[in-house]
C-alpha cells in the first residue's frame, strides 16, 4: 500500500464577475489520479458544477454557512486528463464577491473517503475524521476572523492560503506526505478569535492489490 | 511558487473576462499589481458590489474610462507550457 503523491496546486482569490470562473491548472502524469477543488463565496450565489477540461467534476458537498454567509463546496474528480486544461467553476447568476480556489492534483490515489463538516465553533475548532491505511486528510477553514492555523493531525501546523472572500479562508492545508494510520485523526482549527469552522476530506492511498493465492477456490457443478 | 498576472477586461455588456497574461516569482510585483487593482476595479467593486448583485449597476460603468486592468491574485507551482511572459519588474506589464 502507498500513500496518495501530491502534485500541483493552483490556488486563487479572484471576483469572477461572471456565471462562471475559468483558470487553468496543470495535472500531473501518472496512474491513479486525482484532482480535487476545495470553493468558498458569498452565499448569494450558489455552484451549479465544475468541469476540468469539459470533463464534470463530481461534488462531494457544497454546504450554506449561513453564519458566515458563505457557501463553501468540494468537488473532484477521478483519473482527470494530464497536463495543462481548464477548470470552470458554474454560477447560478454572476458572482460579484472574492470566491477562494484551491485545487490540487495527486496521483497513486484510491479517491475520496471521509468526509466531515463542522460550522463555526469557538476556536480552537477540533473535530475527528476516521481514515484507513495510507490516506492523507486536506481541510479548510473559514472564520470572521484570520484563520491563524491548520493542524493535521492536532499539534502539526500545516501551510495553507490564506483568502478573503469577504470572510477570512485557510485552504489547501494537507497532511505530511507520509500517510495515515488506520484510525481516527484529529484537525484543529483555529482564528484569532471568536468561531471558525472546520472542514477535512480524507484523500485515500493505494490499497494492496487482491489475491488470489490465499484461499480455496470451489466451482460448484 | 508563481504567480499568474490574469488581465481583466469588459466581456459583453455586464461580465468580466481573464486571461492569463504574465507569470512572476517576484513577491514585489505582485504587490504592486494587486494595489493597483485595488485601487481601481477592486475599489469600483466594493463600493457597488451589493447593487451588482441585485442588477441595480453595470460594472460596464467602470470599463468607461479603462480598458483593463491587472490582478495576480492566482499562485501555482507549474508553470510548463504556459507560454505566458515571465516578468520580474512591475513596469514590464
Amino acid at each position: 500500500m502507498s500513500a496518495p503523491i501530491k502534485g500541483n496546486t493552483t490556488s486563487a482569490n479572484p471576483t469572477p464577475g461572471a456565471n462562471s470562473y475559468s483558470f487553468t491548472h496543470n495535472q500531473n502524469t501518472g496512474t491513479n489520479r486525482l484532482l480535487i477543488l476545495q470553493l468558498t463565496m458569498s452565499n448569494v450565489r450558489t455552484y451549479t458544477g465544475c468541469t476540468y477540461d469539459g470533463v464534470a467534476m463530481t461534488q462531494l458537498y457544497t454546504i450554506n454557512r449561513g453564519g458566515l454567509s458563505q457557501r463553501m463546496a468540494f468537488f473532484y474528480l477521478v483519473d482527470p486528463p494530464t497536463g495543462n486544461n481548464t477548470v470552470v467553476i458554474n454560477f447560478n447568476n454572476s458572482v460579484w464577491n472574492p470566491i477562494s480556489i484551491h485545487a490540487r492534483s495527486f496521483t497513486g490515489s484510491g479517491g475520496i473517503g471521509n468526509e466531515g463538516k463542522t460550522g463555526g465553533q469557538a476556536t480552537p475548532n477540533t473535530q475527528s475524521l476516521t481514515v484507513s491505511d495510507d490516506s492523507l486528510i486536506i481541510a479548510t477553514a473559514c472564520s470572521v476572523n484570520v484563520v491563524s492555523t491548520i493542524q493535521i493531525p492536532q499539534g502539526d501546523n500545516r501551510t495553507f492560503a490564506t483568502h478573503n472572500t469577504n470572510r477570512q479562508v485557510g485552504t489547501g492545508a494537507i497532511s505530511a506526505n507520509a500517510g495515515f494510520s488506520a484510525g481516527t485523526e484529529n484537525i484543529r482549527t483555529t482564528s484569532t478569535s471568536g468561531s471558525v469552522t472546520n472542514d477535512r476530506v480524507e484523500i485515500l492511498g493505494i490499497s494492496s492489490p487482491a489475491t488470489n493465492t490465499d484461499g480455496d477456490f470451489f466451482m460448484l457443478m | 511558487m508563481y504567480y499568474i498576472i490574469s488581465k481583466i477586461e469588459l466581456d459583453g455588456t455586464d461580465s468580466l473576462k481573464y486571461s492569463d497574461y504574465a507569470t512572476t516569482e517576484s513577491d514585489e510585483v505582485a504587490i504592486q499589481v494587486n494595489e493597483d487593482y485595488d485601487a481601481t476595479l477592486g475599489k469600483f467593486l466594493a463600493e457597488n458590489r451589493t447593487k451588482l448583485n441585485i442588477g441595480e449597476a453595470s460594472v460596464s460603468t467602470f470599463f468607461e474610462t479603462t480598458s483593463f486592468v491587472y490582478e495576480a491574485r492566482t499562485q501555482v507551482d507549474n508553470v510548463d507550457d504556459l507560454n505566458l511572459l515571465s516578468i520580474t519588474e512591475f513596469n514590464q506589464l
